[in-house]
């Protein structure tokens, strides 16, 4: 808990520093090229952003720890409520990214050992070179124009919210989700097969297939219960990184999430906003770090935490 | 042999994927009495007496909010909340409401509202963008429900375009401090929801003050900034109207294309190269000019924006009624812009930097084909891309820049060169002693006479160099009627939008 409480303490200094630093004047991006610079200067004076860093830090983080993360310029609503209000859609967006990733990366892994330096395996070694090679917004724009424009069997983009019913709100995000999950799953499937390779390699698989176990038996229970410790570190690294990959994928599918919220606050220089969603983003990630350490000691039964 | 479990994983992957895929289509809403708009920036709040950001006035004014006159779609002034005004020196204005106008909360529009909205725009605390237009306002006298006069401090020919622009919008006092959010107004359609980072959904106002408009019951926009996502969406039926978001590489494609219908028209957008005359060599008039000859305008048309827009001689953009053409006034001529490089001392050319801002896509490309232009005559031209936010702090701020490409959207903005502050620092007393002449001018040809003598003066004196009027590009399905052709300000009226039946 301690670990975990200076982690974020860290974190929120550094997201205040950074933003702060960065060049470009809120003020002035609001007033834009129309209005005047005393115009700006005063709506400056106005947001209390001509204050000592460290005032406007403490305020902030006093108000953080007390669930209150300021106001958005731009939008005038609680940045808290903006964030609960885009979660619906990142969230499940990721979720059913990091599904895909799973579901494909760990069977094909799996596949490609158990064919190791065969037919299958140089397939699958393709299909994730294909997968790392192809940058995500442009894998989301083909499956854009297969689906949506050639096919019409889905929308190009946006979503309107759960209210609608969970297979279109399913729907909006299956090309996005699965342009997403492509350079994960290569990743994964490169992890999983190399984790299994090397489990293969050993010792005690060669007295599971001396005692006649089923290669069922073998590549499952003995195999892929052993890789997956170095499979679920990756993975949960990469849960990760699905949440900073969704700001792109947003973007090209524009949903509103929290990915195209920070894009949106960071050109708007709506500092409440970036802060806020960068927090809590990082708070999310250390989340499933959590998550991933407790899950070790279930696949491990040696694994143990004092 | 792990042939079971792993490729049975693998199809239930899969057969989940096109499961979820093969639903039935949500039923498209067209036909109907409903429009889809893309727009490319969100606003940043709906308030247009906080912020004077177009984004704003795109959603905003015309449609949810008014003002006592109207540009229309000529550019000219028509009578509109105030159904006429008087005046006779440009100094006192009278201005008569038209009766049995109602904000959206139901209360009618009075003379008391125009009072109230002219002094909370020129009272400091409200930080009001435009607070100067107002500030000449002496006194404002309600003579009685239907009736506000404005006396000002000097004769000001341009008040009563100020009065039409969208800081000007007339709003019920009670609604004053929820605008940035729950914009009230008279306009033909009412705000009904605004779903933050997605869409803003307007749906009609029944009582509207002029007969038979709206003719559309719900307009949506949807704010998607990459114009390969916009492509997407118009092709797959998503939108119904992209009003922003198309670049001129995509016309001819989509023109081709039957379902769509392309309108090219004008737009008060010049797209200037600013020079920074507070700075050498650029504070030598023969340089600038010799910039101003290496440039063959119309291959940046070509190059840049497929040409489409116009070529542009001097500040002035071509919608506007003082506008002189000037286009070929300074014609390409490198072999003079050498000779003028020559006389400034400079024979052997110069390093410049040029600083852009790739959020304007038109920026990057017309510099780029300025760089080779400009590098037949000597100059040396390195771009650098900076992100808005730092544009502004270094170009428009601090002038802490050689050359930079930007488009001035604003209508009558010719004053930004009276301004020595302004980020071109050009400072010439003559111009400023013009331009001041031209606000106090009553008398429309002394007036169009003054703007004609400050467009060429502008052309001699080179204090940038205007390169071409941005065209207006909106794409619509086939079927949709009543778009504007061309934007004599900065907002999109939709009253008058419609399906074709």
């Amino acid at each position: 808990m301690a670990a975990l409480a200076a982690t974020l303490l860290f974190v929120s200094v550094l997201v205040f520093v950074v933003i702060r630093v960065l060049p470009g004047d809120p003020a002035l991006v609001i007033m834009g090229t129309e209005g005047s610079p005393e115009a700006a200067a005063e709506l400056r004076r106005a947001m209390g952003l001509d204050r000592p860093l460290v005032v406007q830090y403490l305020e902030w983080a006093g108000n953080a720890l007390r669930g209150d993360l300021g106001r958005s310029i731009q939008y005038d609503v609680p940045v808290s409520r903006l964030i609960l209000t885009r979660l619906p859609v990142t969230l499940p967006l990721t979720l059913l990214a990091g599904a895909f990733m799973v579901a494909a990366a760990v069977p094909l892994g799996v596949f490609a050992a158990t064919r190791h330096r065969r037919g299958g395996d140089y397939l699958a070694m393709v299909l994730s070179q294909i997968g790392v090679a192809v940058p995500g917004f442009w894998a989301g724009l083909l499956l854009i124009l297969l689906f949506s424009v050639k096919l019409g069997w889905v929308r190009a983009g946006g979503f309107d919210g759960w209210g609608e019913g969970l297979g279109a709100g399913l729907r909006a995000l299956l090309l996005p989700a699965a342009a997403l999950a492509l350079f994960q799953f290569a990743v994964l499937t490169r992890t999983t097969r190399s984790a299994v390779l090397e489990v293969l390699r050993e010792e005690y698989v060669k007295t599971a297939r001396a005692k006649g176990a089923s290669e069922r038996s073998v590549v499952f229970r003995h195999a892929l219960r052993n890789a997956m410790i170095p499979i679920v570190t990756v993975a949960g690294v990469q849960l990760g990184q699905l949440v900073a990959g969704s700001i792109i994928l947003e973007s090209v599918f524009y949903l509103p999430g929290l990915g195209r919220l920070a894009l949106g606050a960071i050109s708007a220089r709506d500092l409440p906003v970036v802060q806020g969603v960068v927090l809590f983003a990082s708070s999310l990630i250390v989340v499933i770090n959590v998550a991933v350490d407790i899950l070790y000691g279930i696949l491990d039964p040696r694994i143990r935490y004092e | 042999m792990a042939r079971g479990p792993s490729r049975f994983a693998l199809v239930l992957a899969l057969s989940a994927l096109a499961g979820i895929a093969a639903l039935p289509p949500a039923a498209a809403a067209q036909g109907g009495a409903s429009l889809v708009i893309q727009a490319s920036t969100e606003p940043p709040g709906l308030d247009l007496t906080a912020s004077p950001a177009s984004a704003i006035a795109a959603v905003v004014h015309y449609n949810v909010q008014e003002c006592l006159l109207k540009v229309d779609k000529t550019g000219a002034l028509a009578p509109w909340l105030a159904e006429r005004w008087y005046t006779t020196d440009s100094k006192n204005y009278t201005f008569f409401l038209k009766k049995g106008v109602r904000f959206h909360n139901g209360r009618e529009l009075r003379a008391a509202d125009v009072k109230f909205v002219l002094e909370r725009a020129r009272n400091p605390e409200t930080k009001h963008p435009h607070r100067k237009r107002y500030e000449g306002i002496t006194d404002i006298i309600v003579k009685d429900e239907y009736t506000v006069s404005v006396t000002l401090k000097e004769p000001n020919a341009n008040f009563l375009l100020d009065i039409a622009r969208q800081g000007s919008v007339i709003y019920p006092r009670e609604a004053a401090e929820t605008l940035k959010s729950q914009p009230i107004g008279t306009g033909p359609f009412v705000l009904a929801e605004w779903v933050r980072g997605d869409r803003i959904v307007l749906t009609r106002n029944k009582d509207y003050h002029v007969k038979g408009l709206p003719k559309l019951d719900k307009v949506t926009y949807r704010f998607i900034p990459d114009p390969n996502a916009v492509l997407a969406a118009l092709r797959s039926g998503d939108i119904d109207v992209s009003g922003f978001g198309i670049g001129p590489e995509h016309v001819g494609e989509l023109k081709k294309d039957g379902r769509f219908q392309v309108i090219v028209g004008d737009t008060t957008n010049d797209v200037i190269l600013s020079m920074n005359s507070g700075k050498k060599p650029f504070s030598d008039k023969r340089v600038r000019l010799a910039v101003t000859h290496a440039i063959d305008k119309e291959e940046v048309l070509k190059g840049a924006m497929f040409g489409l827009g116009k070529v542009l001689g001097s500040n002035v953009d071509p919608m506007n009624p003082y506008f002189v053409d000037l286009a070929k006034a300074k014609p390409h001529d490198p072999a003079r812009a050498k000779k003028l490089l020559a006389e400034a001392g400079l024979p052997n050319g110069f390093d410049a930097v040029l600083k852009v801002a790739p959020q304007y896509y038109y920026t990057v490309r017309t510099g780029e084909v300025l760089v080779s232009q400009l590098a037949k005559v000597g100059i040396r031209v390195k771009i650098e891309q900076i992100e808005w936010g730092q544009w502004l702090s270094q170009v428009y701020r601090e002038a802490n820049f050689d050359l930079s490409i930007i488009g001035h959207a604003e209508p009558w903005d010719i004053g930004n060169y009276a301004n020595p502050k302004y980020y071109y620092r050009w400072d010439s007393p003559e111009f400023q002693k013009l331009f001041t002449q031209s606000e106090t001018t009553v008398d429309d040809a002394r007036r169009k006479d003054l703007y004609a003598q400050m467009q060429k003066m502008l052309a001699e004196e080179a204090p940038a160099v205007w390169l071409y009027m941005h065209p207006r590009l909106v794409v619509t399905k086939k079927g949709v009627t009543g778009v504007w052709k061309d934007l004599p300000i900065p907002s999109m009226d939709l009253s008058e939008v419609a399906w074709q039946k």
